[in-house]
């Protein structure tokens, strides 16, 4: 069998390589472990569950778009059923009357599944400290990455999810529930505050909003 | 404006005591207190009237009155209800309030003789608890159904940290599911047809894709036939009205950016100029263009999104992602001048935030130009789409009448022939120097309002390049005390100026006490607050009128006889926002 790769942009004729076993080898085979190998096909297939609640959501819809484009990080898959969703963003205000509904979506996701608090509201109520709203929605289910803003810029949203990316690529789940030990080991998610706190300190000149 | 001693002498014959007590108002509408028995009988002689024809109910609330101090000689009461009419014939608003004392308010319904009013009342009840005698179906409408207390009473919590902890265990939560469980007969729905064959009951929301956010629509199906549909709403409740009572006049802005969250700034219009109606705040001309160019590119935006969703629903994927890229090309313009994308915060009482950037000019010149063959495109992508055709024409039709009866307004109404628009009829921030056209259809079904969607851009666009040719020189926000501290250079010399602005920045302003309404043609109808002034830092009350409220209610009417797919197709044309039903 003789076969070799090409980059897209090559003439046909500058194929290289002579076709041997070695090479074939080389090229078709990757050894790594069970578990770096199922990782690196979630962290790029994370399919986001349809699920909007308020504002933010209208941010999160224009990530999908032409110019923010989530698919570069293979989040493109929408789905409209939690069931075939890997990752639920709580896009906007948790409402008192919405909580048992969210808690109910979320816990049709099979696992494993993430969370996204984007925007102020689902981090913590955000400016609606007010008797509809609940205050965050980690108080009544887990969230992995939380993404500030009023609403989140789509970029920011972008970085969420490369965040989420990054973490489930580290996550260690079990593959087997006979031997070792159970239970999912995640990673440490660490404060973007305090991770990049000398990066913003660096910033002396704001730019001033006279002019564009 | 005409004047109301017509009115009022109309109403005198018919009625020899119903009017206890004439009120002077900021906004200069006639406002009358009418007693609570004759309160049915007042509101459908003004429907009826020939003369009159105040024919839209246009808002319908209530005030707690009970932690009021300066009432200006209004008679006692504990829960005022406002009612808010419009007649088209007149051009004109009337306010009418009927005071209640007793501890447990209860007055007539006014149902039979406006079917709008129905929600409005169920929201009064909710928030209030003031009783409707003889209304049909009084449940709460936007609280959950557990709920207990009325959030706008002056004695409810206003804020979540007050309340305790939120918690949710399991069996909580499966109990309020189970309140949400949808009951046919407590809506007077049957539940098998006249054969005896079931009637399915689906639910459509509060996820789903197609409903634009958290609404939940419960459709009575009969095979593939929509024969019933009940709205249930109040799934994006966020207290912005009682939120109001709370945040000085200055720092409520924020918050009615997030009404309607798709046309920003636009929102900011109608609240500013309702406090500067109560502060007798003269706002710049400079201020007046920079307000309706943003107005406007707003509209722009809010209508590209409409359009994108809108052609999805009904099938098409490739428009959401151009008309998303336009957007984008909006906000770049938006975020030049006022530094954020959604919800800019950028109107003041007095004027604006800033004055615009250098180079603004470069960048609403591109746009201008690079917009309206993007239209052109769309219409061939779009409009002129057989399927599209065949999906949106002849579905969801409504007639005027019908439409000013359920209290619809903006391009529902105009859809159906009537030429009405704000910004030519009652001209505000200086409508009235701009040249542009109102779109007009006639059939009233969701291909009209769409085609009037896609010609209001076109006339945006036209005002904005009036804008930009003629945006006069001068400052960019009054001088007025309420609205900006005084220069610093001043206060060195000054103590009176100094108290003024510490006062000011410190407390906020304080409004005289008063009361006044304002609305603007917002994009997705009139959107208007009312504001009362207690003499305070903050609002006494705040209510928020919003066009989608009515809209929603109004769907069941004549969404009735069509298939599921076409029920997408009238929601996506009704044109609506979750925030912008619910606040």
């Amino acid at each position: 069998m003789k076969w070799w790769t090409t980059r897209a942009n090559d003439p046909i004729n500058t194929m290289n390589g002579i076709g041997s076993m070695q090479e074939a080898v080389q090229q078709s085979v990757v050894l790594t472990t069970m578990d770096s190998m199922v990782n690196w096909g979630r962290k790029n297939s994370i399919w986001p569950f349809n699920f909007g609640l308020s504002c933010c959501y209208v941010e999160m819809a224009t990530s999908i778009t032409s110019k923010y484009d989530v698919s570069r990080f293979g989040a493109e898959v929408i789905r409209g059923t939690p069931r075939e969703a890997d990752m639920m963003i709580v896009a906007g205000t948790v409402f008192i009357k919405m909580a048992p509904i969210i808690r109910k979506l979320y816990e049709q996701m099979m696992a494993p599944r993430w969370v996204i608090a984007m925007g102020a509201c689902a981090s913590s109520g955000g400016m609606y400290d007010i008797y509809s709203v609940v205050q965050g929605v980690d108080k009544f289910m887990p969230v992995d990455v939380y993404v500030p803003g009023c609403p989140p810029r789509p970029d920011a949203f972008l970085e969420g999810i490369v965040m989420l990316r990054d973490k489930v690529g580290q996550e260690k789940r079990p593959l087997s529930w006979v031997i070792g030990p159970q239970g999912i080991i995640k990673p440490e998610m660490p404060s973007m505050k305090e991770e990049k706190r000398a990066e913003r300190a660096k910033m002396t000149e704001i730019r001033p909003p006279d002019h564009i | 404006m005409s004047g109301y001693a017509d009115i009022v002498e109309k109403i005198k014959h018919q009625f020899p005591d119903a009017i206890v007590f004439e009120q002077n108002t900021c906004d200069e509408f006639p406002t009358l207190w009418v007693n609570k028995e004759n309160i049915v009988g007042v509101l459908g002689f003004l429907k009826k009237d020939s003369a009159l024809r105040f024919s839209q109910l246009y808002d319908l609330s209530a005030i707690d009155e009970q932690a009021r101090n300066n009432r200006h000689g209004q008679p006692e009461s504990k829960f005022t209800i406002v009612y808010l009419l419009l007649s088209y014939s007149r051009n004109q608003f009337i306010r009418i309030k009927v005071g209640l004392n007793a501890s447990k308010a209860s007055i007539p319904s006014v149902t039979p003789v406006w079917s709008s009013a129905n929600w409005y009342e169920r929201e009064v009840y909710d928030m209030f608890g003031v009783n409707f005698e003889g209304h049909p179906n009084l449940r709460r409408i936007l609280m959950p159904g557990y709920w207990q207390g009325h959030p706008l009473q002056k004695a409810h919590p206003a804020r979540a940290t007050e309340m305790g902890q939120f918690k949710m265990p399991e069996e909580q939560m499966l109990e309020q599911q189970d309140i949400l469980q949808f009951k046919p007969e407590e809506w007077g729905l049957k539940s098998h047809s006249k054969n005896n064959e079931d009637f399915m009951f689906l639910n459509l929301g509060p996820q789903h894709p197609g409903t634009h956010g958290i609404l939940r629509l419960i459709l009575q199906m009969d095979g593939e036939d929509i024969v019933n549909i009940v709205p249930d709403i109040g799934f994006h409740h966020r207290g912005a009205e009682k939120m109001g009572e709370r945040q000085s006049w200055h720092t409520y802005i924020p918050y009615t950016d997030r009404v309607e969250y798709l046309s920003g700034v636009m929102n900011n219009l109608p609240y500013v100029m309702t406090v500067e109606k109560m502060g007798g705040i003269e706002v710049p001309d400079r201020a007046k263009v920079i307000r309706i160019m943003l107005c406007e590119l707003f509209r722009i935006s809010s209508h590209l999104v409409w359009y994108g969703t809108f052609a999805q629903d009904l099938g098409m994927m490739t428009p959401v992602f151009l008309t998303f890229y336009d957007r984008e090309r909006l906000f770049t313009i938006i975020e030049a001048i006022c530094g954020d994308r959604m919800h800019p915060n950028w109107f003041r009482i007095g004027g604006v935030a800033q004055d615009l950037p250098e180079g603004w000019e470069t960048l609403v010149a591109d746009f201008v130009k690079y917009f309206p063959p993007r239209l052109k495109e769309y219409d061939k992508m779009v409009m002129k789409n057989q399927i599209f055709k065949a999906r949106t024409i002849g579905i969801g039709v409504f007639n005027t009448e019908e439409a000013i009866d359920w209290g619809v307004t903006g391009i529902g109404l105009r859809a159906t022939g009537l030429e009405w628009d704000f910004r030519k009829k009652q001209p505000y921030s200086g409508y009235d120097q701009f040249d542009f056209e109102i779109p007009v259809a006639a059939n009233g079904d969701c291909y009209d309002r769409a085609k009037l969607h896609v010609e209001e851009m076109r006339q945006s666009i036209r005002i904005v390049e009036q804008c930009l040719k003629n945006m006069p020189a001068g400052p960019y926000k009054s001088t007025n005390s309420l609205t900006t501290p005084p220069d610093k250079k001043h206060t060195m010399y000054d103590i009176e100026t100094l108290i003024n602005h510490f006062v000011n920045v410190t407390w906020g302003p304080v409004l005289p006490a008063g009361e006044g309404f304002c609305s603007v043609e917002a994009s997705k109808g009139n959107n208007g607050y009312y504001l009362v002034s207690d003499g305070s830092t903050t609002s006494y009350r705040t209510r928020i009128r919003t066009p989608s409220f009515p809209h929603i209610q109004f769907v069941p009417q004549y969404s009735t006889g069509y298939t599921i797919a076409d029920l997408m197709a009238i929601l996506g044309s009704v044109d609506f926002v979750l925030s912008d039903i619910d606040r």
